[in-house]
């Protein structure tokens, strides 16, 4: 179970021009709200969606959660444990897809995966076998004992996302996973992650973001919209349509995505 | 704590595959750190060799030898091979195919001689050619033995003793060791260890901090439960140890170096054995460790390793003009400059080189500064890594 409240984080960004060569006078650093206020709840055995469109805060909100960035307000919780009290606690029960993805080239893809299972505190063995389930799981048993050099985007992404699962976490949270996936890879990433939140693959908490709204209506048991840094909308796919009055689920999220730049525009 | 130093070791280990697996840079490190020893000797002990045979060959060349007949029954005496200069030596000279300097012999020399006017007898090199110059040297003191013999016999035949011409007796003390004399000519040798420590260690400490930062795995890594502290120290002690590594073996590789060794004098001055190649690594354990550090800590704040590459280069710099503080001041050593890094480990081997005993008083500065700067530099990559990471 995710729990997140009231999040909110900006960055200065340094001015465009500051290490340039320039006769302007550098500006003052620019400070970008990223997240303003974003509430999400993700219970366990159920697929949630954060959706919204880029720029809208998705892969920050979920780097605050993995706990690489520290949120300048709000709360965020994994299974009880406080993020920001107990960062390695909570981490441990979450498996991360980040949005940065990269593997070691000269390893293989059961090197990588093992290691991150290491990493986590489990025996070789442990984290041989599981690797090994895994690689069944999103059929790639075939590239395991090959170095990841040389993997195409769906071998990495497989690869990737195993490492992610390697410790068999009750949290799983994916950052846009079926980017440059094809449409079988996507299919069997999609079949994956319905097996993982049954009671029988463990029913998982599964986080999942994107910008994509087929994936969102093939997937999710509920959707968080995101839009400006804001959870803007909260409910399940059919909820969404009846809550912005739409039949079309594209219309529905434009509407709720982007209604208050029509509301300013206005 | 004990699964935090798991963690150390999961991370080491997997470094070191990682590094081991880049077999193209390895190959091309070990290959010219290994080589290297050997390559440099046999540079060096051609030269010495050249030069020694220079000085053996007791020959003379002498232009005009027809007129002096005396100088030659000399020369003969001094059981010197007398040789005719080629017509053109002058030229011959400028373009250094000839490597012997020149006795040039005025026709009149016999006449001015018995009449004891003092002919000038000209010795004719080339500054520019080296060897000329070497052989010059040579020449001029067997002239003046030459002329001494004369002044001798003079003085004899006139009743004086020859003591008269030599007021005062003077002999030269050479107070160098044999060891001494050999780091004028050896005196690159820790400079090259040094260069081959920071080169072997600086391709694994750019691929695990800039590297992973370029491939996109230092977030998913930080994104695992592990102290960040195991973290580092596992990536340090991994580069640390291909440094080391290439430490020992370029140390190592000058003692099969030395069978190479083509001139005897050389071999018997350079005395480079098991204790010295110990002593070395005494000197240069503690410096791959702080330089690999170092290394980590410039390239975790650039984002690729290209950009990495460009930063790390001050540091190799630093390494290598450090010593030549050294060659500046003239072997004049301030006490300051066992403080500096690099300066200090070129000091302490040359030392070595030059057989003196290397005390605990000596070791201990550069110790300390290694350890500081290990520290810091591992500090500070702990402490970046997180936002390292993030942009």
């Amino acid at each position: 179970m995710i729990h997140i409240e009231h999040l909110a984080k900006q960055f200065n960004v340094p001015a465009a021009g500051r290490f340039g060569i320039g006769f302007k006078r550098a500006a003052a650093p620019r400070i970008v709200q990223a997240v303003r206020d974003v509430n999400l709840h993700a219970p366990d055995g159920r697929i949630t969606g954060l959706l919204g469109p880029n720029g809208a805060g998705k892969t920050t909100t979920l780097r605050m959660l993995a706990g690489l960035i520290s949120p300048d307000a709000g709360r965020m919780a994994v299974d009880g444990i406080d993020v920001a009290a107990d960062t390695r606690k909570a981490l441990a029960r979450m498996g991360v897809l980040s949005d940065a993805r990269g593997l070691y080239p000269r390893l293989s893809a059961r090197e990588n995966i093992v290691y991150y299972g290491r990493l986590h505190g489990m025996s070789a063995e442990a984290a041989n076998a599981r690797a090994e389930s895994l690689a069944q799981m999103f059929d790639m048993s075939a590239l395991l004992d090959r170095r990841t050099e040389g993997f195409s985007q769906g071998e990495r992404m497989k690869t990737a996302l195993a490492r992610a699962l390697v410790h068999d976490p009750a949290n799983i949270v994916l950052d846009e996973p079926t980017n440059g996936l094809d449409v079988l890879a996507t299919r069997a990433l999609r079949d994956s992650l319905r097996w993982l939140r049954s009671p029988a693959g463990g029913a998982k908490c599964i986080v999942f973001s994107t910008h994509i709204m087929q994936e969102v209506e093939r997937l999710c048991d509920s959707v968080v919209v995101v839009a400006h840094g804001r959870t803007v909308a909260t409910g399940s796919v059919s909820e969404l349509l009846v809550q912005t009055c739409e039949q079309d689920f594209e219309e529905a999220f434009v509407k709720l995505a982007f209604a208050e730049e029509e509301g300013a525009a206005a | 704590m004990t699964k935090n130093w798991q963690t150390v070791v999961t991370i080491f280990r997997k470094e070191i595959v990682d590094a081991l697996r880049d077999r193209r840079t390895l190959l091309t490190v070990l290959a010219s750190s290994v080589l290297m020893g050997p390559l440099v000797l046999l540079a060096i002990s051609g030269l010495v060799a050249s030069l020694e045979s220079n000085a053996e060959q007791r020959e003379v060349v002498v232009a005009g030898l027809g007129f002096a007949p005396t100088l030659k029954n000399y020369f003969e005496r001094q059981t010197f091979t007398v040789r005719d200069a080629p017509a053109d030596f002058e030229a011959k000279l400028r373009s250094a195919t000839l490597t012997d300097a020149v006795v040039v012999v005025p026709k009149d020399f016999e006449a001015a001689l018995q009449r004891g006017d003092a002919p000038i007898v000209e010795i004719v090199a080339d500054s520019a050619n080296q060897r000329s110059q070497a052989s010059s040297g040579r020449t001029a003191r067997l002239l003046g033995g030459f002329s001494r013999e004369r002044a001798t016999l003079n003085l004899a035949m006139r009743g004086v003793s020859p003591d008269v011409l030599e007021p005062v007796r003077v002999e030269e003390r050479d107070l160098a060791s044999t060891q001494t004399r050999a780091t004028q000519i050896t005196g690159m040798l820790p400079f090259f260890v040094l260069m081959a420590v920071l080169t072997g260690a600086l391709n694994a400490a750019l691929d695990t901090t800039a590297g992973e930062r370029e491939r996109g795995s230092l977030e998913p890594l930080l994104m695992s439960p592990t102290e960040r502290w195991a973290l580092v120290l596992g990536k340090w002690g991994a580069v640390a140890s291909v440094g080391m590594l290439i430490a020992v073996l370029s140390c190592f590789s000058f003692l099969p170096g030395q069978w190479l060794l083509r001139s005897d004098t050389l071999a018997a001055m350079f005395q480079y054995g098991l204790r010295e190649a110990l002593l070395f690594l005494v000197v240069l354990l503690p410096f791959a460790a702080a330089a690999s550090a170092l290394l980590m800590a410039v390239a975790i704040r650039c984002k690729t390793f290209k950009e990495a590459q460009a930063s790390t280069t001050v540091v190799m710099l630093a390494a290598s003009l450090l010593p030549l503080i050294n060659v500046f001041s003239l072997g004049q050593e301030a006490p300051w400059y066992l403080w500096v890094p690099a300066l200090a480990q070129n000091l302490l081997m040359t030392r070595v080189l030059k057989g003196d005993a290397l005390g605990i008083e000596q070791v201990a500065a550069p110790l300390i500064v290694c350890a500081l700067i290990a520290t810091v530099a591992v500090w500070f990559v702990a402490r970046t890594l997180r936002s390292a990471a993030v942009r």
